[in-house]
């Protein structure tokens, strides 16, 4: 199916005719490899560039500069060109993809502007403002690529490859894991995912990407000066990706094609519709760009896309990963925490509290508001780091470790409000839990060679659904599911995990009755499994008849801990809870 | 859609004028260029106009299609590519100097003759096989810093500083000018560079003075060259101002007032064509350009930009005559645009706004210097003739 | 260099620096309130003098008429009262301009009037059905915006510069001209305005509430366009008299506006588009920067001004330090 992008190199014998829209047709490939390198960088890894010309420049400086001054082959330049356009982009994002929200795209303009200066003034090396001339045009096993025609199979070859590749990517763990740090950091790191390192990596393949655009461009003009790497012209990409739709590939693509297209048509119809020669091409591109946005947010795809039949890609039938399955002997200690101390500007949310977790068992951390379990919960979980105290996770010392590091020793939590990534199916949000169990890179998915390991992961996911009874619905979009749905979605991702301690917060919160009863049982089945559970809810009724223990906090500090029945009987809880009860 | 769209309006227009001569012109109509565009965007629109009325060249209409670059480099290689496929039988264009290079490889390929309306002698020198057909108008950089500095030395200017826009027109004067002065023996004491969308050039302007040059050259084009020009009025530098000739518009005069009084330009002769000499081989030439092109767009509204682009035309009408004399256009379009080039490039003595053209085949520019650059004066908040070259 | 190049310098950065600190402040508050990025807040800067300039010569300006086209779509688009305003401020402005033909102070208030009108027309018809929108893509629509404005301005005043006459000439010192000194004194007013209206005027609260938290706005009874047709109001009200009192200075033309929303943006930045005093601090920053790097690398200023944004980023990206849920 999706090597029908093939058909792709047909058009320029279709348009042989036409030499100047195989132009045209040029031209569109190379802004589409441009915005798919937005797709990586913002469609996946929800980050904005205003530099992607830059990198393309990068890509064409090079290649220019090797083959005019050092008479080297293009294909050294093209080599030159990725090389350059890598290291550039792993200089900019070591700097900056760290920095969050607004900054980052902010971030890139600066840079984007300053090596347009510096390409345009550094006369000696790169031709100035006026630029370098004469490139040779690329050879290929003896042929010439210097008509359009040529070229044009070059390009949309290509782009054809280009495509394939960001489809394995988008379809891997690692597309799965940049879609859920664009969401939610914090949900991704909590399954394994390094947050700093994985969004490096997707800046380094955009820039990557947009370097090969620079120097197929360079070739076909046969000339480079600063102009097509200006600021400008990084909006320009930006334009077509988001209005065509940032957040698929047949959507960025959409938009290279319309907006490459819009200029010439415009060009041809204004002046039939002016009935004079004019300067209104911008014009009228800035308001159909405007029409595009108020009509569609999302930009055209998503409009397009609704009218297309949906692919059905079917229950993976595959051999699920073999994750360690949970067992030891019932009622070690899996988890200690000892004199945990947090304090937020002064006040202190949890004041030195310790208790162990057995394995088997159902813990519930318990108290009133404010009480401090939600703060406990993520110091145990590397969320918060602790003023003072220690974790220990089977033995290991696990104080500070950051999530991603945590979840791979077999800790996996949910959160109060469930952290599901509502654009993919619930398989898929399931896989996300086998993140941290697979290892294909970032080069394996491009090239599909984890298709293997892929099909297990979804089978696993699979296995995990059907655990929790929610394998009928493989297939939609987590949006759909109810909350009570979500809640056990968030269940299954833990099991797809291989997570032996599940740490749960306020997991009960907006469930209806039949709903906990059922949850409840859930639970107590995987605690028979040997999986052990630290809850942490305010819904006594539940607490109640589910934990085999409960702490109870009070004001940053364990004040009682036992059996529920002889908790409920503490004066200290009753007080606490009176106290509350007479609040509310 | 769009095809089908193009085929109509190609129809539309083939059936309105029965095998007119296509003559392809890129210019920069808009972006950072647009003030040199827009007159030759003007130019070509009152030609076209006259060519309809008068019925042509040769009983050939003729069609200028006219494209506008936004003075961006792929714009200007794309309308290139597209005016070879819509057959003209040449492309005129474009007004800025990267830009026009960028559209050198796509004529050289498609085997088009084309008319420059940029500055740098990049475009047209050395003349090699791509280059072999690519010509120009406009003086170059280098021709005009020759007047410059022969016009200080004259003066007795020893040290000199340079303030030009950080573009390529900035970089093309830079370096001419200085090669030449240095060549001459003036010293370039300072080189500064600033953006046309600057809003102050204090600090450029500071740092010349402290240099006290005996003389200040402003490398810039239109209205945004007055700037450096008012803030060394307002630091009280006594020297001398030269400014270039891409602020030969009346909108520099407008802008500048009093601030730009005395400033020194060189320009093409047509600047101050009713002033020439009566025996000047250009003034005729001139003043019928300024004429016509007052008569369309009003008292005071020519340019000399516009003039390169009518220059252009004054080469191509007989090098097109010529040529359809030999080859039919309609039957062999490759024969003739081949044919045109060398009937371009046979041109001698051709007496036009800026000068007298005459290409070989080493020459592509055909410009002599005592005959295309003047030394002009503001005076008065007008161009004065200062001094010719003959 | 000695001291009088260095006072010349300080008091070049100081006059750039109150401007970008105006357009810095506009920029924050429209940001803060509508998550829009007003990119073309540059081309509304430079249609105040440029209008002006028309007027005075006795013609009606272009931009006249796009205020009047997208008011008239406005209107369309508010339907029964809402309407009202649109309509009347669309007539009283067209009466204002033919009144103000070759008559400088009413030239003044039209140009100003024009500019507001024209900006809070831009926010109900292009930003406001865009509402939920993410602020990528408010960013592109500001950008296309920027672009159609500018492609406009070009084709309603052509390509070249345009100086109206200083209200005040002159020069105070060697380096400073009384034009200068109205700018840096009209910055100082606003600043003062802006003060005691978030301060003190319960409208002026409301506003800074609804940029935290659109609900709590909702409850103190300022409905989100409302805030937001203000906050457009206020910004181009601020652009139009920059631009008028600049103008003189720095000569307005239709491409001169977008460098000058920039470094005000990079100065926003500085300021984390959510402080007022340290944006206006950052812009102060960027002017006296500017001003250094002419004097020193004039080829690199642009650069040198941009990176100065990366420290400041990263400064900023740390404080901004929180658990990301």
């Amino acid at each position: 199916m999706r090597y029908l992008w093939f058909l792709l190199l047909l058009l320029p014998l279709a348009l042989s005719p036409f030499p100047y829209y195989l132009t045209l047709l040029n031209f569109f490939a190379l802004s589409a490899m441009v915005v798919l390198s937005l797709y990586v960088l913002t469609g996946l890894a929800g980050m904005t560039s205003f530099a992607q010309a830059a990198f393309m420049g990068m890509g064409a400086y090079a290649t220019a500069l090797l083959t005019i001054k050092a008479g080297l082959s293009p294909w050294l330049g093209l080599g030159a060109g990725l090389l350059f356009a890598l290291l550039l982009a792993l200089l900019l994002g070591a700097l900056t993809v760290r920095l969050k929200g607004h900054f980052l795209p902010l971030s890139t303009i600066a840079w984007q502007v300053a090596l347009y200066i510096l390409a345009g003034n550094l006369v000696g090396l790169t031709g100035g403002h006026t630029g370098l001339t004469d490139l040779p045009p690329i050879h290929f096993f003896g042929i010439s690529l210097d008509t359009g025609f040529r070229y044009a199979f070059l390009t949309l070859f290509l782009l054809v490859l280009l495509v394939l590749a960001l489809y394995n990517l988008r379809q891997s763990r690692i597309g799965r894991a940049l879609l859920a740090l664009r969401g939610d950091a914090l949900a991704a790191a909590s399954f394994g995912v390094d947050p700093a390192v994985l969004r490096l990596k997707a800046f380094l393949l955009s820039g990557v990407i947009a370097g090969l655009a620079g120097f197929l461009y360079a070739h076909f003009l046969r000339f480079v000066n600063p102009t097509p790497f200006s600021l400008e012209a990084s909006i320009k990409y930006l334009v077509m990706a988001v209005a065509g739709g940032v957040g698929s590939i047949p959507g960025v693509m959409l938009g290279a094609a319309f907006f490459t297209g819009l200029e010439d048509w415009l060009k041809d119809l204004l002046p039939l519709l002016l009935g004079r020669q004019g300067n209104y091409e911008t014009i009228g591109y800035g308001l159909i760009l405007a029409l595009i946005l108020i009509l569609a947010p999302k930009g055209l795809w998503p409009l397009v896309e609704r009218y297309l039949p949906s692919r059905d890609l079917g229950v993976p039938k595959a051999e699920p990963l073999s994750l360690k399955s949970p067992d030891g002997p019932r009622g070690e200690v899996v988890l200690e925490v000892q004199g945990l101390q947090k304090s937020f500007g002064g006040l202190l949310a949890v004041a030195g509290v310790s208790f162990d977790l057995r394995r088997g068992e159902i813990l519930a951390l318990i108290g009133p508001n404010g009480a401090g379990k939600s703060t406990t919960f993520n110091l145990v979980a590397g969320a918060l780091l602790p003023d003072r105290g220690q974790v220990r996770l089977f033995g290991k010392e696990i104080t500070g470790l950051p999530p991603y590091r945590i979840h791979a020793l077999g800790l996996g939590r949910t959160f109060q409000h469930p952290h599901l990534f509502l654009e993919l199916t619930v398989l898929e949000n399931a896989a996300l839990g086998t993140y941290s169990r697979t290892r294909a890179g970032f080069l394996q998915a491009l090239l599909g060679l984890s298709r293997r390991e892929e099909e297990r992961a979804l089978a696993t996911a699979y296995r995990a659904l059907k655990r929790v009874g929610l394998e009928s619905l493989a297939l939609e979009k987590a949006e759909r599911l109810s909350v009570g749905q979500q809640r056990l979605l968030e269940i299954a991702r833990l099991l797809a995990s291989g997570a032996e301690v599940l740490l749960l917060d306020e997991p009960a919160a907006g469930l209806r009755a039949q709903e906990k009863r059922e949850f409840a049982s859930l639970l107590r089945s995987l605690a028979r499994e040997g999986y052990t559970v630290l809850i942490v809810d305010h819904d006594m009724d539940l607490i109640m008849g589910l934990a085999d223990r409960v702490v109870v906090m009070n004001y940053g500090e364990k004040i009682a801990e036992g059996a529920p029945k002889e908790v409920q009987r503490n004066p200290l809880v009753r007080a606490a809870y009176l106290g509350e009860e007479e609040v509310a | 859609m769009k095809r089908w769209l193009v085929a109509l309006l190609v129809l539309g227009l083939s059936a309105m004028a029965q095998e007119a001569l296509k003559v392809g012109v890129v210019v920069s109509a808009t972006g950072p260029a647009a003030s040199l565009g827009i007159p030759e965007q003007n130019t070509f629109l009152m030609l076209q106009e006259m060519l309809d009325r008068t019925g042509g060249v040769a009983g050939r209409k003729v069609q200028f299609v006219i494209l506008d670059d936004a003075s961006d480099t792929t714009q200007a290689v794309r309308n290139t590519r597209r005016l070879v496929e819509e057959g003209v039988v040449a492309v005129i264009g474009t007004t800025t100097t990267p830009a026009s290079l960028g559209m050198i490889p796509v004529v050289a390929e498609a085997k088009v003759p084309m008319i420059s309306l940029a500055a740098s002698k990049d475009i047209i020198y050395p003349v090699d096989a791509q280059r072999h057909w690519v010509f120009k108008t406009p003086q170059t950089e280098e021709l005009m810093a020759r007047a410059i500095v022969a016009d200080m030395v004259a003066r007795g200017v020893k040290t000199v500083a340079y303030i030009g826009f950080n573009d390529a027109y900035g970089e093309g004067w830079a370096r001419f000018f200085e090669a030449e002065a240095k060549a001459k023996g003036l010293q370039v004491v300072v080189s500064e560079r600033y953006a046309r969308t600057d809003t102050s050039v204090t600090g450029q302007v500071l740092r010349i003075i402290a240099r006290r040059p005996d003389a200040v050259l402003v490398g810039a084009s239109g209205t945004p060259a007055v700037l450096p020009q008012r803030t060394l009025k307002e630091r009280a530098y006594a020297g001398l101002i030269y400014q270039t000739h891409g602020v030969a518009n009346p909108d520099f005069l407008r802008v500048g007032g009093k601030d730009v009084e005395g400033t020194l330009l060189p320009a093409g002769p047509i600047l101050v064509a009713e002033q020439l000499p009566s025996a000047y081989p250009t003034k005729r030439v001139a003043l019928d350009y300024i004429q016509r092109y007052e008569a369309k767009y009003g008292i005071g509204s020519y340019s000399t930009f516009g003039a390169h682009a009518w220059d252009a035309w004054l080469i191509l009408k007989p090098a097109l005559e010529r040529a359809l004399k030999r080859v039919d256009s309609a039957k062999d379009l490759a024969a003739f645009r081949a044919t045109l080039r060398d009937e371009i490039e046979a041109t001698r003595n051709l007496v036009a706004t800026h000068g007298v053209f005459t290409f070989s085949k080493e020459d592509h520019l055909g410009l002599r210097f005592e005959d295309a650059a003047v030394m002009v004066r503001v005076e008065n908040g007008r161009w004065k003739l200062e001094r010719t070259f003959r | 260099m000695d001291a009088t190049i260095l006072s010349f310098l300080l008091l070049d950065g100081l006059q750039n620096g109150v401007v970008y600190g105006l357009l810095a402040l506009s920029l924050v508050l429209v940001f803060a309130v509508t998550r829009v990025i007003l990119v073309p807040i540059g081309e509304l800067l430079m249609f105040a003098p440029l209008s002006l300039v028309w007027l005075l010569e006795g013609k009606l300006p272009g931009t006249l008429w796009l205020a009047l086209v997208l008011g008239g779509a406005w209107a369309l688009m508010a339907r029964g009262r809402g309407a009202l305003l649109p309509l009347v401020g669309g007539v009283g402005l067209f009466l204002l301009f033919l009144l103000a033909k070759e008559v400088p102070p009413l030239a003044y208030l039209a140009a100003v009037l024009l500019v507001v009108y024209l900006g809070v027309a831009t926010y109900r018809v292009f930003f406001q059905p865009m509402r939920g929108a993410t602020v990528l893509s408010l960013l592109i629509m500001a950008v296309g915006l920027h672009v159609a404005y500018q492609g406009l301005g070009l084709v309603f005043f052509g390509p070249e510069q345009f100086r109206p006459a200083p209200l005040l000439s002159g020069e105070v010192v060697v380096g400073l001209s009384w034009q200068g000194v109205l700018v840096l004194l009209f910055a100082a007013l606003s600043l003062m305005a802006l003060y005691l209206f978030f301060r003190f005027s319960l409208f002026g609260k409301a506003l800074l509430a609804a940029a935290e938290n659109r609900l709590g706005a909702r409850l103190l009874g300022i409905r989100p366009e409302e805030a937001g047709m203000v906050a457009f109001g206020i910004a181009s009200l601020l652009a139009a008299f920059s631009g008028l009192l600049l103008a003189p200075l720095i000569n307005a033309a239709y491409f001169m506006g977008f460098m000058l929303g920039l470094k005000g943006f990079v100065a926003a930045i500085l300021g984390g588009l959510a402080s007022y005093p340290v944006a206006f601090l950052g812009a102060l920053l960027v002017g006296f920067f500017e001003s250094f790097t002419s004097f020193y690398a004039s080829a690199y200023k642009e650069a040198l001004v941009f990176l100065l944004l990366v420290p400041a980023l990263f400064y900023q990206s740390l404080r901004a330090r929180t658990v990301e849920e």
